[in-house]
């Protein structure tokens, strides 16, 4: 048998096994091309990771991200989907990716472990939020006008049963009604924690289910859930003809769509680019590209590219 | 390590809706029920096929194919068919039992000695009864480890509904890294508590299928002898 | 409401390809590490045969983990990165090839093994000569299963931002999008078939004496 004849192969055996550990050893390595001794000057059209969480909104401004930045010469390498906020800014610390969008109210309650210090001013609360961020080396960008928040969601059925039109109405009804949400909500201070404490909502269940993904319209739909935690631009609640809840107590602070980059994957070139889109990105513009993604099943690179060509920011 | 005792200690995750015992309880039902149906739905056919020999080279193929197809994206297209519910989690899972109840089941009946199938025939014993009645019985343990592999790889990958949204063990593990691995022991505690729940059930339905097995051997009295007064 | 857009393929065939590529690399690397610790380990047990209960004791205990778990644990550990994706291929793969190796090695009849001695072959010339290519069969069927279960478990790590053909089942999944399921669902399928097939062929070509086996105890491991 050609393989084990003579006693001599036996060396080669060894020699085969070393050569598998070394190539394990250096193709075992992250892809993301981070160097943290690299200063902000060398990194000069280097390599950039640009990561997102788990909804299509992210992915749709993380795609016009990576765009503008691909466009301009980067080598960029895209990260989406990759889970909850606290999934990925463990990550954008570690630099596993090196810049995602963010809303200014909700990462700064995140920061601050909920203390409240978001308000409806987003000057005000964007700046408490690169205080918070600087300690991390994680630069905040400009924001933009665009916001999304968290919302309440009923299907039409049950708010016209229940004769719902702001989220106080549901106080009474709560008990009896099955909330569903992204996993991570009863945790949130202003997703489940908030709607218990500002509107005194004592759901009779939580389902944990999606980030106001397939799963929990699905839920909503068939009738498992009452209500949905879901995003204040996503455009299929209006295509579904479902009821976003008014938030008549002040709960939701400012959650503009801001860029939070790696202060050490950030040159000026980047921030230029990148505050250029937000410069152009309104609530109007991202509902509206939402609900090519969700509603028309669009993909998310091709709607956020033409967004850009419309708006002059990519050739 | 200590978050999660003080974690499994506290007796709020043990209750309710969302409790550790609730998901217990769902992972055993999701497991037991896919694990029972795909053997009600293959055995009768698998058993025919080892008994005729007819559609063996199928039954190793569909074998075969059935370990190459990735249960997790059979979930996630079975929900995107069936929408948010039950069925999605049964597709999969009955899915993944089938091919080693099939392909033991087959192979167990063909490796009976002919010749013992030949004196039972001159017999003058009918063909069901061959198969009931002689066949099925010396291959009743390999026909055994394939439910018991079936079984165990079912409680493992019973997990994945909550991928879906549904319950069970994977509940805790996917909740816990959407709430943070990283910084939040609760969280890991969680992920634990999952790992080790799935774990034991593992190890559980391992020995008591097993002990199952013994018992089945022990009263058939050898596996290649059976009493002519029968 | 899933749609199976028709050209949603030729728009992303870069996409599709790149996720192949991470596909085959997380499976080869997970592969060729596992037997890489595995031989050595079956060595040690076969030397030392009080350690064979325990490392299959370990390695069967990494196994009744459920794989998603040990990766999520693993993310506190080393990030979304994919040392983390292979720690956890590899731990799988551990118990089916070192449980196949002890198995091959024993297997090799007795009376071959005193035979082998008592021409004279030195403990060393017994493994080399009559061991290992005896055991080949049945441990090269470990390689075929674990390469079959790694194809498989490489698409859950799309769940810690991995996954190869897997990352194509979650944007189908969660754009609604029945051609980007299909399309992972399929590649996946057909890359466990194809290597399953070709080691199988390897197999038969590198053992030319070792007959037809009769079926074992099914496909159980």
């Amino acid at each position: 048998m050609r393989l084990i004849r003579k006693g001599a192969h036996r060396g080669r055996w060894v020699a085969l096994l070393a050569l598998v550990l070394l190539v394990a050893g250096c193709s075992g390595g992250d892809t993301a091309g981070d160097d943290p001794t690299e200063t902000a000057e060398e990194f000069e059209r280097g390599a950039i990771t640009v990561g997102s969480t788990d909804f299509s909104e992210q992915e749709i401004v993380a795609s016009m991200y990576a765009a503008v930045l691909e466009d301009a010469g980067y080598d960029v390498e895209r990260r989406f989907h990759l889970g909850s906020r606290e999934v990925v800014l463990p990550a954008l610390e570690k630099g596993d990716i090196d810049l995602y969008p963010e809303y200014v109210g909700t990462a700064l309650e995140f920061l601050n472990g909920g203390k409240g210090e978001a308000t409806s001013d987003t000057e005000a609360t964007t700046e408490k939020l690169r205080e918070a961020f600087a300690a991390k080396d994680i630069a905040v960008l400009e924001p933009a006008e665009a916001q999304d928040r968290n919302g309440l969601v009923v299907t039409k059925e049950t708010a016209d049963e229940l004769d719902l039109e702001t989220v106080s109405d549901l106080k009474e009804h709560a008990a009896e009604l099955v909330f569903g949400g992204p996993p991570e909500c009863p945790q949130r201070p202003l997703c489940l924690q908030g709607y218990e404490r500002v509107y005194e909502l004592k759901f009779k269940e939580f389902r944990p289910l999606d980030a106001a993904g397939p799963i929990t319209w699905a839920a909503l739909e068939q009738g498992d859930i009452d209500v949905a935690l879901m995003f204040t631009s996503q455009g299929v609640i209006a295509d579904k003809g479902w009821v976003l809840l008014a938030e008549d107590e002040e709960l939701q602070p400012a959650e503009n769509i801001v860029p939070v980059v790696r202060t050490d994957a950030l040159t000026d070139e980047v921030e230029e680019l990148l505050n250029a889109v937000s410069a152009k990105l309104t609530t109007e513009a991202i509902s509206g590209l939402n609900r090519q993604v969700d509603s028309d099943g669009a993909d998310p690179a091709e709607v956020a590219e033409a967004w850009l060509r419309e708006e002059g920011l990519l050739d | 390590m200590t978050a999660l005792w003080r974690w499994l200690a506290d007796p709020a995750h043990w209750s309710g809706p969302n409790g550790l015992a609730q998901r217990l309880g769902e992972h055993v039902g999701y497991a037991a029920a896919a694990t029972a149906f795909a053997a009600v739905l293959v055995l009768p056919v698998a058993l025919w096929i080892g008994h005729t020999g007819r559609g063996r080279l199928l039954a190793i193929q569909v074998g075969n194919l059935g370990r190459a197809i990735p249960t997790f994206g059979l979930i996630l297209a079975a929900f995107t068919l069936f929408g948010y519910g039950l069925t999605p989690v049964y597709v999969a899972l009955v899915a993944l039992a089938v091919p080693p109840i099939l392909v033991n089941t087959v192979a167990g009946i063909r490796q009976v000695d002919p010749e013992i199938v030949e004196a039972a025939r001159g017999m003058g014993m009918t063909e069901p009864q061959v198969l009931w009645r002689v066949e099925l019985p010396i291959a009743l343990p390999v026909l055994m480890a394939g439910i018991r592999t079936s079984a165990v790889q079912v409680v493992a990958t019973a997990t994945l509904a909550a991928v879906i949204g549904l319950g069970g063990l994977g509940r805790p593990i996917v909740d816990g890294l959407a709430q943070g691995v990283t910084y939040n022991p609760a969280a890991r505690a969680m992920v634990l508590a999952g790992a080790l729940g799935v774990a034991l059930l593992s190890v559980l339905t391992e020995w008591g299928l097993a002990a199952v097995e013994r018992r089945l051997a022990a009263t058939r009295g050898g596996a290649t002898h059976w009493n002519i007064t029968d | 409401m899933t749609r199976f857009p028709p050209d949603w393929l030729a728009r992303n065939r870069d996409l599709v390809l790149a996720q192949l590529r991470e596909h085959l690399e997380l499976t080869l690397l997970t592969v060729l590490i596992a037997v890489a610790i595995t031989i050595p380990l079956a060595l040690l047990a076969r030397r030392l045969p009080r350690l064979r209960t325990p490392l299959l004791a370990l390695t069967g205990t990494l196994y009744t983990i459920p794989s998603l778990a040990l990766f999520v644990l693993l993310v506190a550990v080393t990030g979304l990165s994919r040392t983390t994706a292979l720690i956890g291929l590899v731990a799988y793969s551990l118990l089916i090839l070192l449980r196949n190796i002890l198995v091959a090695l024993e297997g090799v009849p007795a009376e071959v093994r005193d035979a082998a001695v008592a021409m004279g072959h030195t403990p060393r010339q017994l493994l080399w000569r009559v061991e290992a290519p005896l055991a080949l069969p049945v441990a090269l069927a470990g390689v075929r299963l674990a390469t079959v279960s790694t194809i498989g478990l490489v698409t859950v790590t799309a769940l810690i931002g991995y996954g190869g053909l897997g990352r194509l089942f979650l944007i189908g999944f969660q754009r609604r999008n029945g051609t980007a399921l299909l399309t992972g669902f399929a590649l996946s399928l057909l890359l466990a078939v194809a290597a399953d097939l070709a080691l199988a062929r390897l197999e038969r070509r590198l053992t030319p004496w070792a007959e037809a086996a009769p079926a074992r105890t099914g496909g159980a491991t």
